[in-house]
């Protein structure tokens, strides 16, 4: 399998989901990465008893195994001296240095940008946080539902004004997985400008900014024209200025979406697929603008002629429609979708007991070849192993273990 | 046994390093380990044959002895017939 990243490794004091995420990114592409663990307690996410309202088997983690599979974990305490001086050793052997700790714990811990950068002076230093690493709020913590979803102003443009409160995110890390690539994608460009000029960068990601970027069209426009839009409350039917953009009630109750935002030669196409071919011969409707003028008359078109037939009909018979369109279904029902199965979107690792566990592969692929990667590892299942592997003999080893530094 | 060697199992797959050594025989399925495996594979006894798990750790009661699977099998892990205890991550709790 191609291993873009091959050769690198990154050092990552970090946990929850947002920042470990980038970790499992760059493993999934070949990086050698080294998860530090609190020596008794491990990543926080290990402690989950419920997801979703869901319990969570210690054992079958999906909170572990999506941002952490691949990585080989390493049980230090980093309050510790001799732990701090054991993380700098590492730091000398590593390429990126990954964190989500906030400034104040970097600061009291000593794994701040200066003295990581001591260890190592060519080291790419990576901060994920809530809020950016300047301004007065540096030091404040956050969430993907606080910082990503509530501050940013997403959950409310997500929120039609006819409901009693705004959405809530409702996906589980799910600006954290965004944002995680971001930090995959900064780091990437980073190593790329220290193998032209020799040197290392310090790069930030703030949930906030993740959020941002995703809608940064709305804002754009938001800030030119001063006006904000929301998402409407949902029925059957096409846009106030497009009959062929929205989501349309099948028969028994599926939905199905259109999209076809530039109509152009496509009127008469999608007329006859939805079994009104004469409707691409009414004035009304037969060029664009006249479509846009009349959206309202041929949109109850589309809402009769689609709530005429169920949705398995829809999802075969408009294949063949030109103008784009999706059936509405759920996170589930693609992992049964042959076209998400066709581009390796599944993976799937060892797990507890002998049978695998599914995970979702990165956004990237590389040469069309299926992802292998190994399982999440245990908390501080690597620490001796590892330590011995960059050359730490047994007694030091000894004596860490001896004052508690290591697991 | 010495800390940082590795010992395995008479009866099944299973090889664990030694993290923290003490004077004394660790069984697996109920066999003896050792440094070398047996040309022979000996039988599990069914009484310890709930297996080991790959990446933890197992401790006796007195935390005088701990070792790592880095090998899993269908032997579990034992002192003087008094099986080994798994030591765990103790997370917080947490939930969303």
């Amino acid at each position: 399998m191609t291993q873009v990243m091959k050769g690198v490794r990154v050092l990552e004091v970090a946990q929850f989901t947002f920042v470990p995420a980038a970790g499992a990114i760059l493993a999934d592409w070949g990086a050698d990465i080294i998860k530090i663990e609190h020596p008794v307690r491990g990543d926080t996410q290990r402690g989950f008893i419920n997801m979703g309202g869901i319990p969570v088997d210690p054992n079958r983690n999906p909170l572990m195994e999506h941002p952490n599979r691949g990585k080989r974990s390493v049980g230090i305490d980093i309050s510790n001296p001799l732990g701090q001086e054991l993380l700098y050793d590492i730091a000398k052997t590593s390429d990126v240095f990954l964190t989500n700790y906030l400034p104040s714990v970097r600061q009291k811990n000593k794994f701040d940008f200066e003295h990581i950068r001591k260890a190592n002076p060519k080291i790419v230093y990576a901060r994920g946080s809530a809020y950016g690493d300047k301004g007065a709020e540096r030091d404040v913590g956050g969430f993907d539902g606080t910082a990503f979803w509530s501050r940013s102003g997403v959950g409310y443009a997500m929120s039609p004004a006819e409901l009693e409160g705004p959405l809530s995110q409702g996906i589980m890390a799910f600006g954290d997985s965004i944002g995680g690539m971001f930090i995959a994608g900064g780091i990437s460009a980073a190593l790329f400008n220290r193998e032209r000029t020799g040197e290392g960068v310090e790069l930030d990601v703030s949930l906030l900014s993740s959020a941002w970027w995703a809608a940064g069209a709305n804002i754009a426009q938001g800030l030119e024209t001063g006006a904000m839009t929301r998402n409407a409350m949902p029925t059957s039917g096409g846009s106030a200025r497009n009959p062929f953009m929205g989501n349309f009630r099948t028969s028994d109750g599926g939905t199905i979406n259109f999209c076809i935002i530039s109509p152009t030669g496509l009127i008469r196409d999608t007329f006859e697929h939805l079994g009104i071919p004469d409707a691409a011969s009414d004035p009304r409707f037969a060029d664009v603008r006249a479509l846009i003028d009349n959206s309202k008359a041929a949109s109850d078109l589309v809402v009769k002629a689609i709530g005429s037939k169920p949705f398995a009909y829809w999802r075969q018979h408009l294949k063949t429609m030109k103008g784009q369109w999706a059936p509405i279904q759920s996170l589930l029902d693609l992992t049964n979708d042959a076209q998400a199965l066709a581009n390796d979107m599944i993976v799937e690792l060892e797990g507890d007991n002998g049978k695998p566990f599914k995970v979702v592969r990165g956004p990237v692929q590389f040469n069309h070849e299926p992802l292998k990667t190994t399982r999440a590892p245990q908390a501080s299942e690597h620490t001796e192993t590892f330590l011995m592997e960059i050359g730490i003999e047994w007694d030091r080893i000894e004596k860490l273990k001896a004052a508690g530094a290591i697991a | 046994m010495k800390a940082g060697t590795k010992l395995k199992s008479a009866v099944c797959d299973t090889e664990v390093m030694v993290i923290r050594a003490a004077n004394t025989v660790v069984d697996c399925g109920g066999v003896p380990m050792a440094e070398e495996r047996p040309a022979e594979r000996k039988p599990v006894n069914p009484a310890f044959a709930e297996g080991t798990k790959i990446g933890k750790r197992y401790v006796d009661d007195a935390g005088t002895i701990e070792l790592l699977c880095v090998k899993p099998g269908q032997g579990s892990l034992s002192i003087a017939g008094v099986a080994l205890k798994l030591k765990d991550a103790k997370p917080l709790p947490a939930s969303d």
